[in-house]
């Protein structure tokens, strides 16, 4: 028995005049501390390329633990720093239970599906 | 009531073994889905606190998970290890969250134990033992 977790990079929209929209990566599997650091990894590599923000897909993710959420936590810090945010979209239940638990979900961008998500950092 | 006992060594790697093992249990034990779930959550964060704290990340210990259950009345859940004794209740929560600002990254997942759990008792250097962790929750 294992724990995966599995992260794409999403083909990024052009905006009509041509200019790469913000990345997308589609976080799926169980993000727990066995996993984090693929996740952490993925992060910091997107980040490198200089984008300001970032969305992250999670409908396929099922499972986060506190460790994840440092992860994120991290992340969204960066990205403020860099005037930019991180915008999570379509949480399963299970991973929106865990925001509510700690107090998370006041401190992200959520939305509902990517689409949502897309618009609002168009 | 019935018992159900197993022993990993201490590593991440065995944290979905052990939440899998609490959850079928919580599932026998007479608990809903969300709740089956959570208690899953629960059992990983006392476990990644042992592993990464107790024993400092390092190789070579082992960790206990003993679970004992009255259907459909309550599962009590106990966890130990020989690490150094890390008590997680010494720090200061500030969860739930409500500031980027003053979000700390340490302190969630005792959090979480508490509102998932109805008790969480935390006991170090037992003779022959280690430390113990038990946990409870009523159906």
């Amino acid at each position: 028995m294992s724990s995966s977790l599995i992260i794409n990079e999403l083909t990024p929209e052009k905006s009509k005049d041509g200019t790469v929209t913000v990345p997308v990566l589609q976080v799926s599997g169980r993000l727990d501390t066995h996993t984090v650091g693929i996740l952490e990894k993925s992060l910091s590599s997107t980040m490198a390329k200089g984008v300001k923000s970032l969305v992250l897909e999670l409908s396929g993710l099922n499972y986060v633990s506190s460790s994840g959420l440092r992860a994120l936590l991290m992340a969204r810090r960066e990205a403020r720093e860099r005037k930019g945010t991180i915008m999570l979209c379509a949480l399963t239940p299970q991973v929106r239970d865990v925001f509510d638990m700690v107090g998370f979900t006041s401190l992200f961008d959520i939305r509902d599906t990517l689409e949502n998500g897309r618009a609002a950092l168009r | 009531m019935m018992f159900k006992e197993m022993r990993v060594s201490a590593d991440a790697s065995q944290l979905i073994s052990l939440a899998t093992f609490a959850s079928a249990a919580a599932k026998e034990a007479g608990f809903d889905r969300k709740q089956t779930w959570r208690i899953e959550l629960a059992v990983d964060e006392a476990c990644s606190n042992i592993i990464e704290h107790a024993y400092s990340g390092q190789k070579g210990g082992w960790i206990t998970l003993k679970i004992a259950i009255e259907p459909n009345e309550w599962m009590q859940i106990v966890l130990e290890d020989q690490g150094k004794g890390f008590d997680p209740t010494k720090i200061a929560s500030v969860t739930p969250i409500t500031s980027l600002d003053h979000a700390r990254i340490g302190g969630m997942g005792v959090h979480m134990m508490r509102t998932i759990m109805d008790e969480v008792k935390f006991e170090f250097k037992i003779p022959y033992i280690g430390n113990r962790l038990t946990m409870i929750k009523k159906v």
